[in-house]
């Protein structure tokens, strides 16, 4: 810390608080001086500064002391006066207004970093114009009445030797003397005299005689003489011009061209020898005066109790009127000590006199004039360097006295704080000092803006800087410029907080001040800076929906006013969401639709795998392909073919309340030429990625001279809003095509560009993943190859939503635009159970349903065998080129219920082969919806009384949501089973139609037709029309279908593959296929287009039947016998069939004895013999009554069975050859009518099979019922 | 309850995590920025005291006219600033302590990111009852 005399407010307080001289001079004197650009005091002024005037000085006490530095201050007598309020506020007005213009210049350099603020010398901190301000804004307030540090010291009275009489001329000028009257200045001053010469049109005897009569009438002592203009030419340059900081809005070099060093030095040893020998004297003898007088008078006990008295005396008038104390009053002389002794650096002197005074100016309630000694105590304890706290202490008593006085006062008040404020900063107590800078504000703006700015860098001086408080204060400052229209200024003030606040997250700061020094910026014309501030404040979506439309429309207005259009990188409305790019570009594997691009590689890979050629062993695609044809850089890079497009998909999303439309958005891309890239191998081509070229680039791309087309979108955000939009670029070119970012246009005027190299690069992941996965820049680079012919394929009238079971008849459109033919196509598709392609290009004559009936014979087509593989080959002599297209025919058939993604592949081989692309994939995808329908279920069982006959049960739900359906037809696949109805159609479904959720059970009769090993072919086989079953009544005439025609036995292929057997089963499967058809009048809601047919398999239906036999008695079913002549034999036939592959043996074992029904049947073997038989009258009683409930009742009341016995063989063994039949005779023995039922009987099997596998099992006999009835 | 009350709690860095406008007053619309201003320079003042003393509570450490700034500040330096014209210190202590464990709730939660912003919305209603409640 420097010394407090030697601190920058020790050296204003010299400065200020010095000896006032006032002067009077005659017209001609100041003529004489103007010859300089000068007036006189002007002339005098840089002299009137002594640093080493080294003059003895000595006051109250003895001790002699040595004056150092001395001022005077000079001014004209007309000017000592209170200034007025008004003058005076404008000139400060003028003051900041001309600062401001000043700083104009550099208003559009950016804001300055907050680390050159901080690292600034101290005294660069704060502008200059401050300390001019502070000073201009206390000499309003000089010459008031209530201090004395103003009242003029001497008097210096200035004659021009040129001057008619002037030994008239001074005693005129004194006596006209202009000091103010009010009394409180002493009018009994020290006069000098000074007799001006001018060298340039003076002569000098005159001057002397002057000279000579003035020593004489005023005293040799009190007179001088001053010679100037000595330079003749009057073009005197001075090195260092001392007039230059005192008066800078003249040329600096004019000033004092005609006074030349000799004039200068002898200015200066006048105003010396006049400071000290007339005025430091004087002054020293009017303090000892004083002090003599005042210990005299108030000093002691005795003049202790006289002022005391004195008290009660003034006690009433309020004393707020200044005039209360004239000069000769002791209270003034008491003042004019002490403001004596402190110009004279009497420190102590000083305060003890104002300590004098301060408690009688308290007493006497003159605040104004207490307030004014205790700012002068804070000052003298201040500058002679005692406590901090003391100083402080009297100032803030001096500042809020003030403050108490009202409005009066505040100016005083003002001065107060400032030197104050100064005295703080002296001390680095800087925080303490923008405190009372704060305090100081008062209500008028402009003044209160000042303030706030001084306090605004003591914050930053402090230490550690108070960043936050000074940005918060420079924000206050510029509110108050603002209003009151120094609009400079205040914009100065908002860009210093702007390096405060730059990287702010409070956001309603940030908008604050963005916008309103973006607002300031274009009041004075500066539109471009305005809105590259106003950019800042766009992303506001916390705001209120008002204040946003306020930033829009303010904004708007700006970029409208500019007249141009602005492009802004980085513009933040609307915000991009870089997670959501997307690039979708075609090199060999082309899309047919939005939807298969988007579909994941992986399933395309799985699907292409066996159709895209190897051409190393092992594993190689594509990318090794190229890397053999292309320089090794190329291999990083995307490939896409000239005049197919590159899509790219970005969210835009609006982050404000307002919905904003959105113009001419578009790629920005650049199209290197491949050659010479090529050639420069060295030179990255991504020096030329810069975003201020990529500007040109844009140009390039408008101006004609177009490698590539970009399309443009339009769309509008509502509030809040995300859309996804769809860019295209089309390169025309070879080359190396590289996508740089995305420009749009907001309301026509401002371009927002985006560059997507700004997205942190990613890890990149695996390679041959399409999309952006990879590092961004890689993702947006293309190789762009010669252009080659795409394959466009659609599917006509693919339906998206449709019942399972649906049959559908579609045409694969193939189209291949450009000239050069492709050739040697192959097609995959992902799920061959719903689509089969047809044999033939447009194969179908007739209307679709009936094609597939019987009798058209061009349908009956044989199956071809290569179905195994899914791929299907078309033709060779297949070759697309130029407009022809190719329509082929696809069967849909929708399998199972749920949602179904297809995927076909095709591929295709160009028949030109320049290119390093050979083959081409086109990949399409569809989404199928497939609602449930008929759900059937069969089951099958052996025939009891047939061989090889089999019953079956179908049970059909219809499980639509809505929706009837008719069935239409049922047909076993192959020629092995015969199907035939058990029931009149009629009676299985009277309706006609299945309603939805409606259940059906009905049955059929199905017969084995396979030949056996043994028996005669002819014999056996069934006409193969018999497979079918018509289930319809109405319209007889309609034919069935066929379903060994093509699509239908395909698809049933497909299902047997699919339906697959889930566990082992046998040889006897069936395959049903039952067709169907919507209900004509079932409502078409669920289904846009109504289906024709639908087919319905079920494949692996196995017969419920554990035995691989099946066997039957054979005999009569009535017989008559008299019984009273004998028992009745009975023969009977069983007939065996061996249904399975291997042989086997069968032992028929006979059973006598009943089994009973209450016990299990007993294992013991062969049980015969008699036994218990129920009367004879008994029996015939129940005949009568079982034979009318036959069916209802079940065999299991045996133990009404009459007796019977087997007779003949007890236990047969016989081989059964695979699939033959072989016929055992049996016969019985009945011994009274009655009716008799034959399943006592076995059947235990042993099966040999190919493989020496052995099973075997036991068979329960049927129920087979004989009557035997006493014949008349 | 105060007229004028809005409360922030600032993270490190100075990055505000929890902004709520609690007052009874009406809202003015450059309310919240002269708020959010006073707030933001009073953080040099804490800076400074939150050093000097132990306790959490530092009372009003800076005035605006007639709003006072009072700041309490967590151990891991997580400032809550409330702005207020009211003058009841007791109140406000109890504030600030229950806010405190609010926001150590907060902290709890594996999911939040410490210093990223509060955006819980049980959070926000629980302080908003909590500055009825004692301002």
């Amino acid at each position: 810390m420097v010394e407090p005399v030697n601190s920058s407010f020790g050296k204003m307080l010299l400065e200020e608080v010095s000896p006032v001289v006032m002067v009077l001079c005659t017209p001609l004197v100041e003529e004489t001086f103007l010859k300089n650009g000068l007036s006189f005091v002007e002339t005098l002024k840089p002299f009137c500064n002594f640093r080493n005037i080294d003059v003895p000085v000595r006051t109250s006490s003895d001790q002699l002391y040595r004056l150092k530095k001395f001022t005077l201050r000079l001014f004209y007598a007309s000017d000592i006066k209170q200034p007025n309020v008004e003058v005076a506020k404008q000139r400060l007005e003028h003051v900041i207004t001309q600062a401001g213009e000043k700083d104009f210049q550099d208003m559009k350099s950016d804001p300055p970093q907050i680390s050159d603020i901080l690292s600034n010398p101290e005294s660069e901190i704060a502008p200059s114009w401050f300390q001019y301000y502070n000073k201009e804004l206390i000499r309003t307030l000089s010459f008031s009445d209530h201090e004395a540090f103003d009242h003029p010291v001497a008097c210096l009275l200035v004659v021009s030797s040129k001057d008619e009489e002037p030994i008239k001329k001074f005693v005129d000028l004194f006596n006209s003397n202009r000091l103010p009257t009010d009394g409180t200045m002493d009018p009994n001053i020290l006069k000098h005299y000074l007799l001006v010469h001018d060298n340039q049109d003076a002569t000098t005897e005159r001057t002397s005689k002057v000279l000579s009569e003035m020593r004489s009438q005023f005293g040799n002592n009190e007179c001088n003489l001053l010679c100037t203009n000595s330079s003749k030419e009057g073009n005197v340059e001075h090195q260092a011009n001392p007039w230059a900081s005192f008066k800078s809005s003249v040329s600096a070099d004019k000033l004092g061209c005609a006074l030349t060093g000799d004039d200068i030095v002898e200015i200066k040893d006048l105003m010396q020898e006049f400071a000290s020998r007339h005025i430091i004297p004087y002054m020293e003898q009017k303090v000892r005066e004083l002090n003599q007088q005042i210990s005299a008078t108030r000093k002691g006990l005795r003049n202790q109790f006289k002022s005391f008295f004195r008290k009660g005396k003034v006690d009433g008038p309020d004393a707020t009127k200044g005039s209360m104390y004239t000069y000769s009053s002791t209270e003034s002389q008491i003042r004019i000590l002490g403001d004596y002794a402190f110009m004279l650096h009497d420190y102590e002197l000083a305060l003890s006199s104002y300590q004098l005074i301060s408690t009688d100016y308290n007493l006497d309630k003159a605040w104004k004039h207490y307030a004014g000694v205790q700012e002068m105590m804070g000052l003298a304890t201040f500058i002679s360097d005692q406590s901090k706290k003391e100083s402080e202490y009297y100032m803030e008593k001096a500042f809020s006295t003030y403050i108490k006085l009202g409005k009066s006062g505040f100016q005083n008040a003002t001065r107060c704080g400032l030197w104050w404020a100064e005295m703080l900063k002296a001390r680095d107590q800087h925080k303490e000092a923008a405190s009372v800078y704060f305090r100081i504000c008062g209500e008028e703006p402009l003044h209160a803006a000042v303030m706030l700015e001084q306090a605004s860098y003591c914050f930053v001086l402090t230490k550690p800087a108070m960043l936050h408080k000074y940005g918060f204060h420079l924000v206050l400052s510029g509110e108050h410029y603002k209003n009151c229209d120094q609009v400079n200024h205040a914009i100065r003030t908002y860009k210093s907080a702007i390096s405060v606040y730059k990287s702010t997250t409070w956001s309603h700061i940030k908008d604050h001040v963005y916008f309103h020094i973006g607002q300031w910026y274009a009041i004075v014309g500066m539109h471009d800076v305005a809105v590259r501030n106003m950019l800042k404040v766009l992303d506001c979506g916390y705001q209120s929906k008002a204040t946003q439309e306020i930033f829009l429309r303010d904004f708007f207005d700006i970029v409208k006013k500019t007249g141009m259009k602005h492009e802004v990188v980085g513009l933040q409305l609307p915000v991009i969401n870089m997670l959501s790019l997307q690039v979708i570009y075609e090199d060999h594997r082309t899309y047919a639709s939005q939807a298969s691009a988007l579909v994941e590689e992986s399933i395309w890979q799985s699907l292409e795998d066996d159709i895209i050629p190897s051409l190393n062993s092992g594993k190689s695609n594509w990318l090794e392909l190229q890397s053999k044809l292309l320089p090794k850089k190329y291999k990083e890079s995307n490939v896409c073919v000239a005049g197919e497009s590159v899509k790219v998909d970005l969210e835009f999303k609006n982050p404000l309340l307002i919905s904003t439309s959105i113009t001419s958005v578009s790629l920005i891309c650049e199209l290197t030429a491949n050659s010479d890239d090529l050639k420069l191998d060295n030179e990255p081509s991504s020096s030329s990625l810069g975003p201020e070229i990529s500007t040109e680039h844009n140009q390039v791309t408008t101006s004609g001279f177009s490698s590539f087309t970009l399309s443009e979108v339009e769309f509008t955000l509502g509030g809040g809003e995300k859309k996804l939009v769809r860019l295209t670029v089309t390169p025309s070119e070879e080359g190396i095509l590289k996508i740089v970012g995305v420009r749009w246009e907001l309301s026509g005027s401002i371009v927002g560009v985006h560059y997507f190299q700004s997205v942190p690069v990613k890890a990149k992941t695996a390679r041959g993943r399409r999309k952006n996965k990879l590092t961004p820049t890689d993702a947006l680079k293309f190789l762009v190859i010669k252009s080659l012919p795409r394959l466009e394929g659609s599917i006509d009238h693919l339906p998206e939503k449709l019942y399972a079971g649906d049959l559908r008849y579609l045409v694969l459109e193939l189209r291949n635009k450009s000239e050069s033919p492709i050739k040697n196509l192959k097609m995959k598709i992902s799920h061959p159970r719903f689509v089969s392609p047809g044999n033939h290009e447009e194969e179908l004559a007739t209307e679709f349903p009936d094609c597939l009936k019987k009798g058209d014979e061009q349908n009956i087509v044989q199956h071809e065998t290569n179905r195994t593989s899914s791929v299907f080959a078309f033709p060779k002599d297949v070759s697309l080129q130029g407009e022809r297209s190719l329509r082929w025919p696809l069967w849909l058939r929708a399998a199972i219920p749920g949602t179904i993604s297809l995927y076909f592949t095709i591929y295709y081989e160009m028949e030109n082969v320049s290119s390093i692309m050979k083959y081409r994939t086109l990949r399409m995808h569809y989404n199928l919806q497939v609602l449930p329908s008929l759900q059937t279920s069969f089951e099958i069982t052996p025939s009891p009384s047939r061989l090889q006959e089999f019953l079956v049960r179908m049970d059909i739900v219809n499980r639509a949501n809505s929706g009837c359906f008719q069935i239409h037809q049922l047909s076993t696949v192959g020629s092995r089973w015969g199907i035939s109805l058990l029931q009149p159609v009629d009676t299985i479904l009277p309706s006609k139609s299945l309603l939805a959720g409606q259940a059906l059970s009905c049955f059929f009769m199905i017969k084995d037709c396979r030949k056996s090993g043994t028996e005669d072919e002819e014999t056996m086989t069934l006409p193969p029309s018999q497979t079918d079953v018509k289930l319809f009544t109405q319209d007889d005439d309609e034919k069935l279908f066929d379903i060994v025609s093509s699509p239908l036995a395909s698809f049933h292929d497909s299902e047997r593959s699919c339906q697959g057997p889930s566990v082992q089963v046998g040889p006897n499967t069936v395959d049903f296929i039952l067709i169907s058809r919507l209900a004509k009048s079932s409502s078409p809601s669920a289904v846009p287009d109504l289906p024709k047919i639908l087919t319905h398999h079920s494949c692996h239906n196995s017969i419920r039947s554990s035995s691989p036999l099946s066997w039957s008695l054979d005999g009569p079913q009535t017989i008559h016998h008299d019984f009273l002549t004998s028992l009745c034999e009975i023969k009977l036939k069983m007939v065996i069939r061996n249904t399975s592959d291997g042989f086997s043996s069968v032992t028929i074992n006979t059973n006598d004895c009943l089994p009973d029904a209450a016990a299990p049947t007993s294992s013991s073997g062969n049980q015969s013999g008699w036994r218990y038989v129920p009367t004879v009258t008994e029996e015939m009683k129940l005949t009568s009554d079982v034979m009318g409930s036959r069916l209802g009742k079940p065999p299991s009341s045996m133990e009404s069975s009459p007796p019977f016995i087997w007779s003949g063989l007890s236990s047969t063994k016989v081989q059964i050859q695979p699939l033959s039949t072989t016929e055992i005779p049996l016969q019985i023995s009945v011994f009274s009518p009655g009716i008799y039922d034959l399943s006592s009987y076995k059947l235990n099997w042993e099966l040999s099979e190919h493989k020496s596998a052995t099973s075997s099992g036991t068979c329960q006999g049927y129920p087979y019922y004989l009557t035997v009835l006493q014949s008349e | 309850m105060a007229n004028t009350a809005c409360f922030i709690i600032v993270g490190r860095n100075d990055i505000p995590i929890y902004e709520a406008e609690v007052g009874s007053a009406a809202k003015r619309e450059d309310a919240a920025q002269l708020h959010q201003f006073i707030l933001h320079a009073a953080l040099d003042v804490v800076q400074d005291l939150a050093w000097t003393t132990s306790a959490m509570f530092l009372k009003s450490v800076d005035r605006f006219n007639d709003l006072v700034v009072s700041v309490y500040v967590t151990a891991g330096h997580t400032r809550l600033m409330l702005l207020h014209d009211s003058r009841n210190e007791d109140g406000i202590k109890s504030f600030f302590q229950e806010v405190h464990e609010l926001y150590i709730k907060i902290l709890l939660n594996p999911l939040y990111l410490p210093g990223s912003r509060i955006t819980s919305s049980h959070f926000d209603t629980k302080v908003r009852a909590l500055a009825r409640k004692y301002l």
